[in-house]
């Protein structure tokens, strides 16, 4: 039999190049832009908007003043920022215990779907302003009330991308693991689980960088601690400056929990490795 | 080790919609089976029920001495789909083994197998990296690594070339010579069905029933020469006959 040709022979020359002098350096300035352009289009922006709207200095401050405010109560603010990050993290980490938990109880039992799902939807459609009302109400001011909120705001998307990713399974992998007479377990491990592994980034990329959003704004409402409280206490002041360092703090905390999240699903997604193969 | 395979009186019903009529066949141990017929006849479907995929309506199989359900409980059977079922994150290797690690239980050694299916050297490669004929042979080598009895193709060579596909098939029937099992084929394809099976089951279209069983007396394994054979082309054009005579009934 003739040797076949593999799809990826020049994939593999070019992996075999060497790196010129030129190629590194475009590398390195292709990199650069990459940083840079997202931070001179945002400054671009919001000088933009400072020239437009002609709003005063505490409702739209200039850009220089933010990074000073952020430098000058640098202390300040970072206690409070690991108030933040202490919830959002709790709570990121419970949205994904009831989301993936609930996603594989469904897969398992088929029917606790029929008699949780309604439950977890209603949940969901409830305003987060009655929850973080009755919240308030049921545990005061406490880490449980605020994690919570955060929960329950992330736990919907990785229930759903979850479930959907379990189902994303090829029907053929699944009549092999049939006809292999294999276990649950086996086939949700080996099979499913991988398949399903791309949904549950895609879940981890959305609920890990809005739990810092959300516990923002749970402390905003009803705490005397973290980022949430600290625009609350400036806005009371007429601090403009000190909520948009705030704010953009939270903003780049964010950009920075996406850009991991997006960076370890890339490792872990057996499609992007595929391609990274092919060069 | 192959398994003898006995269909009595098996049909399937889609609510109002006959998608088998009774289907009744003793196949031997080691013989090959085709499955020929117009789309929507019902081949897969008896494919599948064999598989104990899916419940017939009426009637039962037996593999050996077991219900079809036994003898997958059993890993008895081997299934190979159009589409590989290779894991596309596994290499080759890892996924022939995949099956005997799922199945508890090692045909052969996956290094040696793979080398003796022409994949020398492409054991550690992905489903990604290799060409449409290389998966195909990964995909059979991985079917038939925890040594099954009876192998269940569906139409696995539809998605090759002509040339491939007439080259895989010579190969996969040489390769049976090795190691027998009793065949279940499905395909379209006429020529491929005479140079490869024992008997054909030729179907009627929808609602399937068997119209013919043909036999082809002639041993396996053959080479490319018998396409050239009176015989080959006697059969090839008497089932063509069977499937025009029933398509413009």
């Amino acid at each position: 039999m003739p040797a076949d040709v593999t799809l990826n022979q020049s994939a593999k020359v070019a992996r075999l190049r060497p790196t010129s002098p030129v190629r590194l350096a475009r590398r390195v300035l292709w990199l650069a832009m990459r940083v840079a352009m997202p931070v001179v289009s945002v400054m671009l922006l919001w000088y933009l908007a400072i020239w437009l709207s002609g709003l005063p200095a505490f409702v739209i401050p200039l850009p220089e003043r933010v990074l000073e405010v952020l430098w000058e109560e640098r202390a300040f603010i970072f206690g409070h920022l690991l108030s933040t990050l202490q919830v959002a993290a709790i709570g990121f980490l419970w949205a994904n215990v009831a989301g993936i938990g609930l996603a594989v109880l469904f897969d398992l039992l088929p029917p606790t779907r029929h008699m949780l799902m309604p439950a977890a939807i209603t949940l969901r459609n409830v305003p987060y302003i009655a929850l973080i009302s009755v919240l308030m109400l049921a545990f005061g001011d406490s880490i449980l009330s605020k994690t919570t909120i955060v929960a329950l705001a992330g736990f919907f998307p990785v229930l759903i991308n979850t479930m959907h990713g379990l189902r994303a399974a090829d029907e053929v992998q699944l009549d092999r693991m049939r006809i292999l007479n294999a276990s649950w377990w086996q086939t949700f491990s080996q099979v499913r689980l991988p398949y399903a592994l791309p949904s549950i980034v895609a879940a981890q990329e959305i609920t890990g960088s809005g739990s810092i959003i959300v516990a923002i704004a749970a402390e905003w409402m009803i705490s005397s601690t973290g980022l949430g409280y600290v625009i609350n206490h400036a806005m009371q002041n007429y601090r403009g400056d000190k909520v948009y360092a705030v704010a953009l703090l939270a903003t780049a905390l964010s950009f920075l929990i996406y850009s991991f999240v997006h960076a370890l699903g890339k490792r872990l997604d057996w499609r992007a490795a595929g391609e990274q193969r092919r060069g | 080790m192959a398994a003898p395979i006995s269909i009595r009186n098996v049909s399937r019903r889609f609510g109002d919609n006959w998608a088998l009529r009774p289907v009744d066949l003793e196949i031997a141990a080691g013989e090959f089976i085709a499955l020929v017929g117009p789309s929507g006849c019902g081949k897969t479907t008896l494919l599948r029920i064999v598989a104990d995929l899916q419940d017939p309506t009426s009637g039962e199989v037996r593999i050996g001495e077991d219900s079809a359900a036994e003898a997958r409980r059993k890993r008895l059977l081997g299934l190979v789909s159009q589409r590989p079922a290779v894991l596309p994150w596994k290499r080759a290797i890892d996924d022939v083994r995949f099956t005997q690690k799922i199945a508890g239980r090692v045909g052969f050694d996956p290094a040696k197998v793979l080398a003796e299916f022409g994949l020398a050297g492409h054991e550690n490669k992905r489903a990604r990296e290799l060409s449409g004929g290389m998966l195909q042979r990964v995909n059979i080598a991985s079917a038939m690594a925890h040594d099954p009895s009876v192998l269940l193709m569906d139409e696995p060579f539809a998605a090759l070339d002509e040339m491939k596909r007439e080259e895989i098939g010579e190969w996969f029937d040489r390769e049976l010579s090795v190691r027998p099992k009793t065949v279940l084929f499905v395909t379209h394809h006429i020529d491929e069905a005479v140079m490869l099976a024992d008997r054909l089951l030729v179907f009627s279209p929808a609602p399937g029933r068997v119209i013919e069983v043909v036999s082809v007396p002639v041993p396996r394994p053959r080479n490319h020469a018998f396409r050239q054979d009176p015989r080959f082309v006697a059969i090839a054009a008497h089932v063509r006959g069977l499937l025009m005579h029933q398509a413009t009934a």
